[in-house]
């Protein structure tokens, strides 16, 4: 607003017509610039609701579908988180809720015109995905990442009835694969796809189907296949499919019986046609024979998802080098220091590099991958700004020169395997390395911690890290002391999420009101006690206050009583209802029972 | 400047019943420790621990599949990496077996043969500790029950015979020794042995 000419600001903006004033907002798309606006005024609040096309609820609930529609009349695009971030990791029991069926049957009566639904970790059931195939006459995209609770007879009813649908992307949904018959049930006049991902499916789709689907679709840009495609079938899709920009491998080995050169002929051909292609997945047991057949493609690829490619490739990092334009590269840790240093000295566009465990149960090294290889990846890719690492070893010294290398990092990511694991070197606290990293990195946005670490370190991030919006700590800190460091220091914090560390209620309920600046806190395993709980939710009716505790009620358990897991977050729309039996929400009336299980359900997810 | 003094201790018994043996791992006393570099040391309990109840199975159905070491979500992998683990290491040697490794002389896939690990649990009737052996590193039965025998203490010699069962994908108990070596490492989940009565 502050761009505005000078002689703007003589007009009584008050006395434009909504109607125009939607014209000018309708330029304005970012959530955060409409939230804005719709503070100004009254009436900018009222021209920028009737107006407002997407919708993006970081929290389902933080509200409910009827305020949502009740303020917003003409949604076309909707976008909801469930769970939070640890039931990745099954930390959140099964059962806990964030169903999306109170969501879709509100939305079908109120939002007839529906176009975009993107869903992460939450429970959809076929009932939902019928609904939103019959509601919505011009859907055309589906995203469910990280959703579970529907069968393949959901996706028939998404396949047969959404006429424009351009979007189908399964993310790494848990589906129940009944029959891979589904993907027949596009008919043939469908011809709109853009994006079709099934990689997270364990069985076999129709490969006819899936063959005569791609071949009628024009536009498709990104395909990621699942696993049940073997090697062999790629040429045949790939033909039908050369305008490709993202492409999913399913398995790349194949059956015994093929003639193992002309499978490799047939696929590098098929890639050598395919111009537009930036970014590679999927490549499932990856045969070593086989990887060769990217080398058409690999100098333009953008992308590379080498994560799932569990079987070892020789000099991986020799192969990954030659793809110099590389932004972004997910990959095993079968890559080792040696290979990384090769990526470091050819890669020179790399943005984001995740390093995932081949073999994370492993008692020891099982490779060759040590703090080493991040050092040189952070020394020799300028561009380097997203990091996701895990390792079994790492050094003060080592990150403190990340530090230095990088100071525009904004998501740096540490996993080092064994809780608690000091710097070899030294044997000290990981606290100055990690210190060095919120103090040289001023634009850091996420932060993951690992290894051993003291209250010192939460010091440092409480000083520095004042654009951190999301932080993940497990097994560290000494005491109170370190959560009142971050909660009184973090301004930007939104998500905090700890397990398995030492603190308590005085810094929680020292730091209360932050918590309300904040979508939400998770505790598990920490030493906040029933009392402390209940002391918050009085202090901070507009926070829902969730115990989370598979050991029964809390009334069997002295208040002082650690629970197990603690959810907290801000809401508009009050407590829920839909709570399973382990969940405790707490009411801030203190006169009505302390707490209560939701014994009214909604309707079934 | 904060400071907290804190006395976190873990609940004693109470009235209601509450046990301290309910408390699952991750729970902790902490005690202010100061050591030689008058560097602050947090002490805490193990956080791995190997209880007996676990060696019988029945705490089975309160730890998450895949969490190998008994601790729920760690290290933070999602299910899908958690279950292509358990099955590159769950084929034989990584699996490439079908692949013609071109020019690379048999290295690729799983490659590196001593670190392609399979810990399966063993139980030997009467004692009441499992263990966990790595499969790999034996290349035949009579390798391993020699192993299994001694692991456990016993010998032949002291008259106790004992046969090694082991149970299946499918979830049936067989005795092992019927299929080729490769095929057993392949299927089996765990393994007992127990007294052979016919001796």
């Amino acid at each position: 607003m502050s761009t505005l000419a000078p002689h703007f600001r003589t007009v009584m903006v008050n006395t434009l017509p909504l109607e125009v004033l939607e014209h000018i907002f309708s330029s304005i798309t970012t959530d955060k610039d409409r939230n804005s606006i719709s503070l100004v005024s009254k009436t900018w609040n009222e021209a920028e609701r009737c107006c407002r096309k997407n919708v993006f609820i970081g929290n389902c609930y933080a509200v409910s579908p009827s305020i949502l529609i009740r303020r917003f009349p003409d949604i076309r695009s909707v976008n909801i988180k469930g769970k939070p971030h640890f039931a990745d990791f099954d930390l959140v029991p099964e059962g806990w809720g964030a169903y999306f069926y109170p969501w879709v049957v509100t939305m079908a009566t109120a939002y007839p015109f529906l176009e975009e639904i993107r869903l992460k970790r939450m429970v959809v059931c076929d009932e939902s995905l019928e609904l939103i195939s019959k509601s919505f006459k011009n859907f055309k995209v589906l995203v469910l990442q990280s959703c579970e609770g529907f069968t393949t007879d959901g996706l028939a009813a998404i396949a047969a009835n959404c006429r424009n649908l351009r979007e189908l992307d399964l993310g790494e949904s848990e589906v129940e694969d009944l029959s891979g018959h589904w993907l027949s049930h596009f008919p043939d006049s469908c011809t709109s796809l853009v994006s079709l991902n099934i990689a997270c499916l364990a069985s076999e789709v129709s490969f006819s189907a899936l063959e005569r689907l791609v071949a009628r679709s024009p536009h498709l840009r990104t395909l990621r296949l699942n696993r049940a495609v073997s090697i062999e079938k790629l040429p045949k899709l790939l033909r039908h499919a050369s305008q490709l920009v993202e492409f999913g491998t399913g398995s790349y080995s194949a059956d015994t019986q093929a003639d193992v050169s002309e499978v490799f002929v047939n696929v590098s051909q098929a890639f050598s046609g395919c111009n537009k292609l930036k970014g590679l997945s999927g490549f499932w047991e990856a045969a070593p024979a086989y990887f060769p057949t990217i080398y058409p493609v690999h100098s333009k690829l953008t992308s590379l998802n080498l994560s799932y490619a569990t079987v070892e490739i020789p000099d991986l990092g020799k192969l990954i080098s030659h793809c110099h334009n590389l932004q972004r590269l997910w990959v095993l840790d079968y890559v080792e220091d040696s290979g990384l240093e090769e990526i470091a000295n050819s890669c020179k566009e790399l943005q984001e590099l995740r390093v995932f465990p081949s073999d994370p149960f492993a008692p020891g090294p099982n490779v060759s991958l040590t703090e080493q290889g991040l050092v040189a990846v952070s020394v020799g890719c300028p561009k380097l700004q997203s990091v996701l690492y895990f390792c079994r070893q790492m050094t003060n010294d080592a990150l403190v020169t990340i530090a230095r290398n990088r100071p525009y990092m904004i998501r740096f990511r540490l996993c080092i395997i064994e809780p608690q694991t000091p710097d070899y070197s030294t044997l000290e606290p990981l606290d100055t390395g990690f210190g060095a990293i919120v103090q040289h990195c001023k634009e850091l946005r996420r932060l993951s911690l690992s290894g051993l670490l003291t209250d010192r370190v939460f010091e440092y991030i409480g000083v520095h890290a004042k654009k951190l919006e999301m932080l993940s700590l497990a097994f560290a800190g000494d005491s109170d002391l370190g959560l009142h460091y971050v909660l009184s220091g973090c301004e930007s914090l939104r998500k905090l999420e700890i397990r398995d560390c030492p603190f308590g209620d005085e810094a929680l309920l020292a730091n209360a009101a932050k918590l309300e600046t904040m979508r939400s806190l998770w505790m598990s395993n920490c030493s906040v006690s029933f009392e402390a709980c209940k002391l918050l939710a009085q202090k901070l009716p507009g926070l829902n206050v969730e115990v989370i505790d598979e050991r029964g009620h809390p009334d069997t358990r002295p208040e002082s009583c650690p629970v197990e897991k603690l959810y907290v977050y801000r809401t508009v729309s009050g407590r829920r209802f839909d709570t399973p039996g382990f969940v405790w929400i707490i009411d801030e009336d203190p006169s009505s029972t302390p707490y209560s299980n939701g014994n009214r359900s909604l309707a079934s997810a | 400047m904060m400071e907290l003094q804190l006395g976190l201790a873990l609940c004693g018994n109470s009235a209601k019943g509450y046990n301290l043996d309910d408390f699952k791992i991750g729970s902790f006393e902490i005690l202010d420790v100061q050591d030689e570099n008058n560097v602050q040391v947090l002490q805490t309990l193990p956080l791995l621990v190997w209880d007996k109840d676990d060696a019988d199975g029945h705490n089975e159905s309160q730890r998450k599949d895949g969490d190998e070491n008994g601790m729920v979500g760690w290290p933070p992998v999602n299910a899908l990496r958690k279950k292509l683990c358990h099955q590159s290491r769950h084929r034989p040697y990584g699996g490439v077996m079908n692949y013609v490794t071109v020019k690379n002389g048999g290295v690729g896939g799983g490659g590196r043969g001593s670190n392609c690990y399979k810990y399966v649990k063993v139980k030997m009737e009467g004692i009441g500790i499992a263990r966990k052996i790595d499969l790999s590193s034996f290349q035949s039965y009579g390798t391993l029950t020699d192993t299994l025998i001694s692991m456990f203490g016993k010998s032949r010699e002291n008259g106790d015979v004992y046969k090694l069962t082991y149970q299946d994908k499918e979830g049936d108990w067989l005795l092992a020794g019927d299929v080729p070596w490769r095929t057993f490492v392949g299927s089996v989940q765990r393994l007992k042995l127990i007294r052979d009565e016919d001796y």
